[in-house]
Formats: C-alpha cells, sequence, structure tokens
C-alpha cells in the first residue's frame, strides 16, 4: 500500500487508499433441499488522489502493477471534478468487538445441517414449503491517507434468513437473523414464525379502504429508504430533499425516535470509522418525532460547510462493487428505540386492518418525495384483534409524513432486518387497495 | 489465456468442471445538476470455477490467480458435501463442444471514442433538461461496459466472447415548493456508442414530463381497466410473467411448479410470448451464455398456453426440457444464473387509436419505474400516466403503482397492439444485476389492474 502512495504521492496533493479483502460462503435450502453453494474470494483496491481541489478515483483487483491505478486515478484527475475536502487525520478510534474467531469453525457442513433441522422443525408445524439462505462473511478492510490515517478493521457476519412459503406463490412469511458468528435459532423464535404463517393460511378477501397497517420489520425499508433519501445531504445539496431546513421540526408521532449507530458492536458489522476514514458516531436522526441531524460524507460536509458525520460508505441500494463505488452519505447502522407492545398486543389493537409481512415494489415511486405503493407480500388481514387470513392482490400507499406521523404503537423488541433493526410498527387511518 | 485456464482445470478432479475468465472495463461519467460528479476508466478481472461431482455441484470466484487452488479446494469441499446432502443429484444437459470466438459488429466502438467526447455528450443532454427553471437537479450518468469473456470447460469447449454495453441515463428531479416529481431517462444499448447520439429530443421531453408531472393529478387506489405502453408491458412481461420461466426461480418450488406445467393454458389466446437472446442489435443479445452454451429463440407463451422456458444445463436436466443457452452472470463475481435476454409480447394486430377506442374510459399508463415479483403476485410503478375518457386521452395522472396476479392478469389481456418496442437499458436485480436485460410489448389493453395511487 506504501508504495502505491508513494507513487501517487509524486504527482497529487493528497492520496487515499482503501483496500478490501473479502471471504463469503452462500448456502441456499430450498424445499428441503440443499440447492447450492457459492464461495467468493474478492480482494481490490482503489484510490482517490486530490490535486488543486480536484478528485480522481480508480480502483483495481490487483495491486501487482500500481502504475496503472495510479495512471487511472490521475486520468480520472484529468476529468475536473470538484471537490472541497481533505482527507482526514484519524485516530485512537474505538477499537469494537467486530470479529469473532468462532466464525471460522462453522463449517459449511454444520451450517447444512442447521439449515436441515430448521427446515424440518417448520415443516412438521406448517404445510409451507421453507427456503433459507445462510451466508458467513469474513472481510479485512484497511485504509491509508496522506494526513496519516491508518486504519483498519477486520469483521466476521453471519446472516440466516429463513421463509415459509404460502402454497401456490413465493410470498411468504420470512425473517432473518444476524450474529457475528454461526449460532443456532431458537425453537422459540422459529415457532412465533410457524404460528404467523398459520395464521395467514387462508385467503381472505377484504374491500378496499383505509384502516391500521401493522409495518412488521421485514417491510420498513419501504419507510426507511425515503427517510434515508430526505436526510442525505447529497439530497440538501442537490435540492431533493423535502425535509431541508426544518431540522427541531417535529415531522413525525412522537413515540419515534430512530438512531444510527455504527459504534454499537453488541450487533454484527460495527464501525468505528467510515469507508473515508472519519470517525463514526451515534448520530440522532429523529428524536420522539422532532427531525434531529441530517448525514453527511467528506465531499457533501464540504459542499455544505459542515461537519463530516462518518457517514461516507461505499455501498449502494443494488449491492454494486464496493471497490468501484465512490464513498457516498449512507445510513446503515438505523435503529428504532423500541416500544412497549408485544407483537400480539399490537393485533389486538387492530379492528380491522392488515399486518405487512414484505413489500413489493418499495424501489418504485417517488422516493424523493417520500411517496410510497406497494404490494403486500404478503398482507395478513385483521379483523377484530385477530389475523384471520392474508389478502390477494393488496397494495398500500402513502407519503411517509403523513403515515408516519399517525404512529399509534410500536413494539417492545427490534428484529434485524434489511437497513437496520425494528420493532413492529402500528400505523393508523393508512389507504389499502384490493381487488373486491 | 485459454492455455492458463485449461491448466487449471487440469488440476480438477471432478465430473465436470469449467473455468470463466472476464476482463471488465468500466468508464463512468457522472453528473449531479450541473456538477461532474465522477469521470474515470478502470479494467478490473477475475475468474469462476464450477465443478459437477457426484451429484454435488458447487462454485466458487475468485479474483487472484494465485487463490486458484485454494479455490480449488473449496468448490471439490462443498460439491462433496453438496452430493452427501442431496438425494437428487445435481446433473447438467448434454451440451454441445464449442469452439468459437465472438465480437459482435459495433456502430461506432466506444473504445475509439475519448472520455472527453463520452462527457460532452453526456453534459449536452444533462444541460438540456436543466434549462427548465422547475428542473431542481439531474443524476444523468454516461456508463459503459466491456466485458471480455473466455470460457473453458472440462467437455472441451473454449469460448470468447465480448459484450458491449453502452448508456446514457439517470434521473430528473422537478420542484415546486416542497412537492418533488422524478422521471427516469435512458438511452443506450448493445450496439455502440452511435445510438447515443442525436437523442436530445428523448431529453427534452422527459423534462417536459418532469415538469408537468407537478401539475398532475395524483390517482386514487382502486381497480381500472388500462392501456399500458411498450415500456411498462416490457417490465409486466419479465417481472411477471419472465421470472416464473426461469426455471431456477421454481425448480424447487412445488406448486408454482405445478402451476407452470407445459401445456397449460395461462393467458388468453392472443398472447404470444418469446425470449430470444439472438435478436441482433437488441440489448439482450448474446452468441453464447456463460455455461458456454449457445443461445436460442424460446417461444415461451403460444396462443395462451404455457410451451417452454429458460434453462441452464442443471434445470434442462432436472426438469428434462432442451437446453436454450440462458444461464448468465453478472460479471466474474458471480456463477451464472437463469436470465432472460430479451423477452417480448409479440404484436397483434390493434392500433393504438384503436386500443383506445376499446378502452373507452379508464388510463393510459406509461413507463415503467421499477417492479419487482414474488411468486405469482407483481408489482410496478409507472412514470406517469393520462385519464382517458370516451376513447380520447386527458389530464395527466402521477403515482401509479399497479399490483395483481400474473394468472388473473394475463388473462385479462385484451387486445394488443401492433406497435412492439424494446426497451434499450435494463437492470434486473435477481441477486446480480443484469444490465442488459431486454424487454418490450406493443401497446396492451388490460382489465381490471389494481392501482395503488396516493
Amino acid at each position: 500500500m506504501e508504495k502505491v502512495i508513494n507513487l501517487a504521492k509524486a504527482y497529487c496533493d493528497q492520496v487515499e487508499l482503501y483496500s478490501l479483502e473479502q471471504t463469503q460462503n452462500t448456502i441456499r435450502f430450498e424445499d428441503k433441499k440443499l440447492k447450492d453453494i457459492q464461495s467468493t474470494l474478492l480482494s481490490g483496491s482503489s484510490i482517490r488522489v486530490l490535486k488543486d481541489r480536484k478528485v480522481g478515483f480508480a480502483y483495481t483487483r490487483s495491486l501487482d502493477n500500481p502504475e496503472i491505478l495510479v495512471q487511472n486515478a490521475l486520468e480520472s484527475l484529468k476529468g475536473g471534478v470538484d471537490v472541497q475536502f481533505d482527507f482526514p487525520l484519524t485516530k485512537n478510534v474505538p477499537r469494537l468487538k467486530t470479529y469473532d474467531r468462532a466464525i471460522t469453525q462453522a463449517t459449511n457442513t454444520k451450517i447444512a445441517e442447521e439449515c436441515r433441522r430448521i427446515s424440518s422443525f417448520l415443516e412438521q408445524k406448517t404445510k409451507g414449503q421453507v427456503d433459507l439462505r445462510a451466508v458467513t462473511t469474513i472481510s479485512r478492510m484497511k485504509i491509508v491517507n496522506t494526513a496519516g490515517s491508518d486504519l483498519s478493521t477486520s469483521a466476521s457476519y453471519y446472516s440466516i434468513t429463513i421463509m415459509i412459503l404460502y402454497p401456490g406463490s413465493a410470498t411468504g412469511i420470512h425473517r432473518s437473523f444476524a450474529f457475528k458468528a454461526f449460532q443456532n435459532i431458537d425453537d422459540k423464535d422459529l415457532s412465533m414464525l410457524a404460528e404467523l404463517y398459520k395464521q395467514g393460511e387462508k385467503e381472505s378477501i377484504a374491500s378496499g379502504a383505509r384502516m391500521k397497517v401493522l409495518f412488521m420489520p421485514e417491510a420498513m425499508y419501504t419507510l426507511i429508504w425515503r427517510l434515508q433519501s430526505a436526510t442525505s445531504g447529497k439530497s440538501l445539496y442537490h435540492r431533493q430533499s423535502p425535509v431541508a431546513n426544518r431540522l427541531g421540526e417535529r415531522l413525525f408521532n412522537d413515540k419515534l425516535t430512530i438512531v444510527d449507530n455504527p459504534l454499537d458492536d453488541i450487533k454484527p458489522g460495527a464501525r468505528a470509522f467510515d469507508d473515508e476514514g472519519v470517525a463514526c458516531k451515534r448520530l440522532v436522526i429523529v428524536d420522539k418525532g422532532v427531525l434531529k441531524n441530517y448525514y453527511y460524507d467528506l465531499d457533501y460536509a464540504a459542499k455544505l460547510n459542515v461537519a463530516p458525520s462518518g457517514h461516507g460508505f461505499k455501498t449502494s441500494r443494488w449491492a454494486g462493487d464496493t471497490l468501484s463505488i465512490k464513498p457516498m452519505p449512507t445510513l446503515q447502522y438505523l435503529a428504532f428505540e423500541r416500544g412497549d407492545k408485544s407483537f400480539r398486543q399490537l393485533v389486538h389493537e387492530m379492528d380491522r386492518g392488515v399486518v405487512i409481512c414484505g413489500a413489493l415494489g418499495a424501489h418504485s415511486g417517488n422516493i424523493p418525495n417520500g411517496d410510497f405503493s406497494i404490494g403486500l407480500s404478503p398482507g395478513l388481514y385483521v379483523e377484530n384483534g385477530e389475523i384471520v387470513g392474508r389478502l390477494k392482490d393488496a397494495m398500500i400507499a402513502g407519503n411517509i409524513y403523513e403515515v408516519m406521523k399517525r404512529i399509534i404503537g410500536m413494539e417492545d423488541t427490534t428484529h434485524p432486518a434489511y437497513t437496520g433493526y425494528y420493532p413492529a410498527v402500528l400505523l393508523d387511518d393508512i389507504n389499502v387497495a384490493t381487488q373486491s | 489465456m485459454f492455455e492458463k485456464m485449461k491448466s487449471i482445470l487440469t488440476k480438477i478432479k471432478a465430473d465436470y468442471a469449467d473455468i470463466r475468465h472476464e476482463i471488465k472495463k468500466e468508464t463512468k461519467i457522472s453528473f449531479n445538476g450541473m456538477e461532474l460528479g465522477e469521470i474515470g476508466s478502470n479494467t478490473t478481472d477475475g475468474y469462476v470455477l464450477r465443478v459437477l461431482h457426484k451429484g454435488g455441484y458447487s462454485s466458487v470466484a475468485f479474483t487472484g490467480a494465485e487463490d486458484h487452488e485454494k479455490a480449488i479446494n473449496i468448490a471439490m469441499e462443498n460439491a462433496k458435501l453438496m452430493a452427501n446432502f442431496t438425494a437428487q443429484p445435481v446433473g447438467f444437459a448434454k451440451a454441445d463442444v464449442i469452439k468459437d470466438s465472438y465480437i459482435p459488429k459495433l456502430k461506432e466502438d466506444p473504445r475509439h471514442i475519448t472520455i472527453d467526447e463520452k462527457m460532452q455528450l453526456t453534459k449536452k443532454y444533462n444541460s438540456l433538461v436543466l434549462k427548465n427553471k422547475f428542473i431542481a437537479t439531474t443524476n444523468i450518468d454516461y456508463v459503459e461496459l466491456i466485458r471480455k469473456k473466455h470460457f473453458v470447460n472440462t467437455e472441451g469447449s473454449e469460448i470468447k466472447e465480448e459484450l458491449i454495453t453502452t448508456r446514457i441515463s439517470g434521473l430528473i428531479t422537478s420542484r415546486d415548493g416542497t412537492l418533488l416529481q422524478n422521471v427516469r431517462v435512458a438511452v443506450g444499448g448493445s450496439t455502440g456508442f452511435a445510438i447515443m447520439r442525436n437523442r436530445e429530443d428523448e431529453f427534452e421531453n422527459k423534462a417536459r414530463i418532469a415538469v408537468d408531472l407537478l401539475k398532475a393529478e395524483p390517482m386514487k387506489g382502486g381497480r381500472y381497466n388500462v392501456i399500458v405502453n411498450q415500456s411498462l408491458g416490457g417490465v409486466f412481461t419479465h417481472e411477471a410473467f419472465g421470472h416464473f420461466s426461469e426455471a431456477d426461480i421454481i425448480e424447487n418450488n412445488r406448486s408454482m411448479r405445478q402451476k407452470m406445467q407445459i401445456g397449460k393454458q395461462l393467458g388468453s389466446d392472443i398472447l404470444n410470448i418469446t425470449d430470444d437472446p439472438t435478436l441482433p442489435d437488441q440489448l439482450g443479445h448474446y452468441r453464447y451464455d456463460d455455461e458456454g452454451v449457445v443461445a436460442q429463440r424460446t417461444p415461451l407463451l403460444k396462443n395462451g398456453v404455457l410451451v417452454g422456458r429458460l434453462h441452464s444445463r442443471r434445470t434442462a436436466a432436472a426438469f428434462d426440457e432442451p437446453l436454450n443457452g440462458h444461464s448468465v452472470a453478472e460479471d466474474y463475481r458471480y456463477a451464472p444464473i437463469i436470465r432472460m435476454g430479451t423477452i417480448f409480447i409479440e404484436p397483434g394486430k390493434e392500433t393504438f387509436d384503436g386500443l383506445l377506442e376499446a378502452l373507452r374510459d379508464g388510463f393510459y399508463i406509461i413507463d415503467a419505474k421499477g417492479g419487482q415479483t414474488s411468486g405469482e403476485n407483481f408489482t410496478f410503478g409507472a412514470q406517469y400516466g393520462y385519464a382517458v375518457t370516451n376513447g380520447k386521452i386527458g389530464k395527466m395522472v402521477r403515482d401509479i403503482n399497479i399490483s395483481g396476479n400474473l394468472y388473473t392478469t394475463l388473462k385479462n389481456i385484451q387486445a394488443i397492439g401492433n406497435d412492439l418496442e424494446l426497451s434499450q437499458v435494463g437492470g434486473c436485480g435477481k441477486g446480480q444485476t443484469n444490465i442488459r436485460s431486454c424487454h418490450g410489448t406493443p401497446h396492451l389493453l388490460i382489465r381490471n389492474l389494481v392501482i395503488g395511487g396516493a
């Protein structure tokens, strides 16, 4: 790495080198069968160079020819992309427990056996087909820059997603579990999934109307994507945020508190610094319904003349190639503050409504404006406080700045789901469209 | 390269093995509003190794050639594990041994055009959009992807193929007070740089639509009769029907496999759906898939009856159906999975005016804004639409998301236009992103679609 930095330094004011090594195993079980085992051994580096307030960016899978990497960065520099930031000097970041050695003891055989156990357990309790996906990841990331930062982190990650399918469809009840190393899934959690599945076995018919809606953690990204878009420094800078200049305003119901905390190393994947070497910190986005903070990477913080918040990550919504992506403002450690009611209590509070266990098409619609319109996949229909079946061909629609004012209950537990850790959230008076 | 790859294969003691090496060159130029956000060109490479041994199958993607022995060990270990775990051994359908090199002809090879010229063209289109005072910002990208693939297997195939994809695409955002609206814009394809020249009208038109959307009426959720345009029809065909034609989606889904039996009447008898990667000059064109199987035109639905499905070597063997060359990977980071190439509804006889007359009252909804499917249920967004009253197009509407059931909707296609159009850019995200996923239809008249409005 030092050789690359020195090569580039000869032509530039500042240099940053990011490197990533990652091994991953993915095991898929479908209908009691081991369908697939895929492994990846990927590594590579990306470089950013600054000169005369311009930035150049390049990446490679191999540092065997560092001259080519540097040359590509210098060519990119000639393009003339303006920036105002400097690479940071970051030292003394907290040592987080992100790597569990036990990850290496979990063989694919052991994981496959656990998948088979879960599959058998659930198929004894339900008539549904059980599909599972278990992923084990070990990664090592390093950032060095000419400001003097020399940061590295290793991480281990084990996740398993369990889906029980309803007959005649690929829709079902699903839940993900995430740890730093392999763990067996508790029978109690599996039983809860099975029970929820059984309650939705019968197909229900209901006419469209405004009604209560219980967003399960697995569907929460529908709402979160809109909030992530609105509070990003990038959206603020490009006039794409409907919440610009609204810090301190009560935008949502006071039951809603949302915190982004990369430092929480009880959860897997914690980070003490972001992908451009800025120290991470706990950031309250919404406190009791009041908008408290926006989030920034180095680039947009400088453009908006504010301090970077440690949210420059090389990720994209569609799981692109980390190496080829420039850091952008990203919220990826979100958690809702939990409420005070169990899932059952929340269902009992619904005279008539829908439990949204999965969303279809959350990426469609007008995300910057906060609008959403999703298919329910599935939506469990509730009458008089009991789940009576699942709706076919139903949709809900709304705008997060309206519907999240109407939170009437939050679950007392949070669950890992796509984009963060969420409880089930009960919303009132949501537009549900059905075939009937 | 073939010799290096063959030498790796000789170290594998398996019933079957193949290896694919790819060099991927990506050029990206990105504008956010008037600002240039990114510009550059980079080349990366990697390998994907697959083994089939005693009924067990596994794959390993790796980026360092020095890791090939480690990759072989992992692949063999995983294949053995799978063989021990499965009651039904995996097999591969027999494929022809092929030795060929395929370099598609281009109208202007983007490699011969300077990055500055690419940037100037992107900037010109971006500036046209930003001229309108109600346009708040843009995200307009030039993306050029050149994949040089080498494939070798233990059966003797040696194939080299290049895939070159270019596009200028992005999002146009309009704003009036706190109201934000957006429209996607895209030009491009697999035929070279020329397809992106002289496309000013496309960008100006989309900017106008983004502004008009600020005054459009939000749709009210409900059930409507609609005409969908070619882009939206293409997304419906891809999302709702096409994914079910991919054998790996239904392979282990008992009930879906029962529903998707060859010979079943799934749609109205006017409906014919085909996937054809061999169509030249289309985004979805390729000659060989990433298992070295020759791509074939594959009729899927004929007069509403299911007549075929898309296969890999593995699923063709499992279903005992013919191979058709539809196993494709995003790049060297992935083993191939079954993908559509160019899927389309074949044209009917109706003119657009005839469809409007048949619709009488309903909505004309236009251009896709993403879609997703889960089993037989689908949801996809439309960018905008118009109310239709007495067969005449009226006020613009927005906030359109359509949801439905595949089988019901296929039967509710009442009339098919004579004006087939295929997409110029793609981006299917079935685990991997397929930027060459091509689809299209003529205008379609569909009864009783559920639309979740604002």
